[in-house]
């Protein structure tokens, strides 16, 4: 099949085995600063990582040579990006405006977003699991939570 | 050698250890049961809630969990061709075909006599195999326990299958990892980049949480999955008591069993590889090959036994040596680090009643399976699949944060949990293999702590490495690990052309 990309540096697994040989390579700096024991292990597992990347990426190279597809990360890109974003909110949102509030709001948000739209259910599904967390966690266990930056807490 | 198996009994039997197993093999049922949820991602999420128990009862819900989802795989395979684990594909063969014609019901109550037999002759295995083997470990100097840890990531890497080199960045990533934070020796501060949250390194909970939660809560929240219900609904439901003497395997069991133990043990291999085993086998056995594929009850039998004999067996080499022989030995590895427990063989000397306990454990766990697995499966665990996908992300989502953030107290630790999930998405979807990942966390500060001690003892000479039998047998195997495969593959080549 012949590769539908643009360009062949934008097939996933080249990318990714440029992205570990950079970061690598960044990591790779602070270990002239240590002592040289120290720094043994770190620096054969970072050059392990970049020369690793460097075979990754011409093997992958090579499949699009003989015009081997990639196959694509996620045939719902918009999807997948969505939930990481939700995710990465959730956690913003508890740490900044507090635990319960957040999660309170992103149970039923992420499931309506993602396709269960039962009112009934949303409401009954978030009462019971913000209940059970504060029973078991909060006042079984005295577990504190975020209360929020935001508020000064 | 066993009399610590004894002693170790009494504590077991205790209610509140016994709760814990009881309820883990239901939990299990439950996650095994939902396509796209595995063993290894709900012990994953359990890990950070048992820090504060007793390890004894974190154990037992592990052990419980195991075993009650090995068998929960088998009930979407059974009723919608979805194997709810991939260690129960070859489940969907027969299963499937039993359920549309109305034998669900028999099909499931197979699949539930058929994983207790395969976890309880596993946990036979375990109880018999790795106290012998734990005193020979007990020997083991710096450099072999050095040689150890090598021999169990090259094992990891290069037996697991797939593309070596995305096996090999897996481990190095892992490795890497272990040793960010304070030098176990000078104190140096090693990539924490100023951030005292990181001078203790990194938590082997927030990696498991992120590469192997994070994932698959990205699954379900991507693709809608329609369950019809029409399987679950004509399920042909009998008393288990009366539907046990129709169950003549005996010979499938034992045969299932063998491959699943042996399976278990070997690192890499796993459940999904044991089940196929064990199913053609027992389709070449059998005096009718001709109806497998078509709804051979012997067929359920014969794939569950084994993937369920693979639960505790792959904790022999994990226990003894610290090598786990699948994915969700490798997180078990990780809930023993979190109560203190360094698995190898130290973990038999100091503390024989956690160690033993446990099997005993994953004995009662298996048992257990056909009360808890076999009157409740066939009617209530058959509607979970009907429990909407996107509100069971957005739980786990919520069940993340909590457990990553009570390990510390701080939300430091769920972004980096973050972080590690975006990693283990992007290297699940590439498929970069996640166990040395972990693996390469638990060896990897262990390796340099023994491979420098071993250095010091031998004055710096690197030669100490190699300077007995037992250190040039662990180099060999290794070495046999890493150029056995391409040996077997070029062999296999050659008798193909020829």
């Amino acid at each position: 099949m012949p590769e539908r990309r643009t360009s062949r540096l934008t097939r996933p697994e080249t990318l990714t085995a440029i992205g570990i040989a950079v970061v690598a390579a960044g990591f790779l700096i602070p270990t002239y600063d240590l002592r040289a024991i120290s720094s043994l292990l770190p620096a054969a597992m970072l050059i392990g990582l970049i020369v690793l990347s460097v075979f990754l990426l011409v093997s992958d190279q090579r499949k699009a040579g003989a015009g081997e597809d990639a196959a694509p990360m996620t045939k719902s890109p918009k999807r997948v990006v969505g939930a990481f974003l939700m995710i990465v909110g959730y956690a913003l949102a508890s740490d900044f405006i507090g635990f319960y509030a957040s999660t309170a709001v992103t149970i039923p948000l992420v499931a309506w977003v993602f396709g269960y739209r039962s009112p009934v259910g949303l409401l009954i599904a978030t009462v019971i699991v913000v209940g059970t967390i504060w029973a078991i966690f909060d006042f079984g266990m005295s577990q504190d939570f975020p209360t929020g930056r935001l508020w000064g807490r | 050698m066993y009399s610590d198996l004894l002693h170790a009994l009494p504590d077991v039997i205790t209610f509140t250890n016994f709760a814990a197993v009881v309820i883990g093999v239901i939990a299990g049922i439950v996650v095994g049961a939902m396509p796209g949820l595995s063993a290894t991602m709900a012990i994953s999420v359990l890990v950070p809630f048992t820090f504060g128990l007793e390890p004894l009862v974190a154990l037992g819900l592990m052990a419980g969990i195991y075993n009650g989802a090995m068998y929960g795989g088998a009930i979407p395979a059974v009723l919608l061709r979805i194997p709810g684990t991939p260690a129960a594909v070859a489940t969907t063969f027969d299963g499937y075909p039993m359920a549309q014609k109305g034998e669900g019901g028999f099909a499931l109550q197979v699949a539930v006599v058929s994983s207790a037999f395969g976890g309880i002759a596993s946990a036979f295995a375990l109880m018999l195999l790795a106290p012998p083997l734990s005193r020979v470990t007990l020997l083991f100097g710096p450099s072999e326990v050095f040689w150890v840890a090598v021999f169990g990531l090259a094992s990891i890497i290069f037996l697991l299958g797939g593309n070596p080199v995305k096996g090999l960045i897996s481990a190095c990533f892992g490795v890497f990892v272990s040793v960010i934070g304070s030098d176990p020796i000078y104190g140096d501060d090693r990539f924490t980049f100023g951030q005292l949250e990181m001078l203790d390194g990194i938590s082997i909970v927030i990696l498991l949480v992120g590469l192997y939660a994070l994932p698959p809560v990205i699954d379900l929240l991507e693709t809608p999955l329609k369950t019809d219900g029409v399987n679950s609904s004509k399920l042909g439901t009998e008393p288990i008591w009366k539907a046990l003497p129709r169950m003549k395997y005996w010979k499938t069991w034992i045969r299932g069993s063998f491959i699943g133990i042996w399976i278990g043990i070997l690192p890499g291999a796993g459940g999904s590889m044991a089940a196929f085993m064990s199913y053609n086998e027992a389709r070449r056995k059998s005096k009718h090959p001709e109806t497998w594929g078509e709804g051979e009850p012997e067929g359920v039998a014969a794939a569950e036994v084994a993937n369920n004999a693979d639960t505790a067996s792959a904790l022999i080499p994990a226990l003894t040596l610290g090598i786990p022989g699948t994915a969700v030995a490798a997180v078990m590895l990780g809930g023993l680090l979190v109560h203190g427990l360094q698995p190898g063989p130290m973990l038999f000397r100091d503390n024989p009643d956690i160690v033993f306990g446990f099997m005993w454990q994953f004995l009662f766990g298996a048992i257990l399976l056909i009360p808890l697995g076999g009157s409740l499966a066939t009617n209530s665990f058959a509607r979970l699949l009907n429990l909407p996908r996107p509100l069971l992300g957005s739980v786990i989502i919520v069940l993340m944060l909590i457990g990553v953030y009570s390990i510390h107290g701080r939300m430091f630790d769920v972004y980096l949990m973050l972080g590690f999930g975006a990693i283990g998405w992007v290297m699940d979807r590439l498929q970069f293999p996640l166990p040395p990942v972990v693996l390469g966390l638990i060896l990897g500060g262990f390796a340099e702590e023994n491979l420098r001690l071993a250095l010091r003892i031998g004055r710096g000479d690197p030669m100490v490495l190699f300077q007995n039998w037992t250190s040039l047998i662990l180099v060999a195997l290794t070495v046999a690990v890493i150029i056995g495969p391409s040996i077997k593959k070029r062999y296999a080549d050659r008798r193909k052309q020829a």
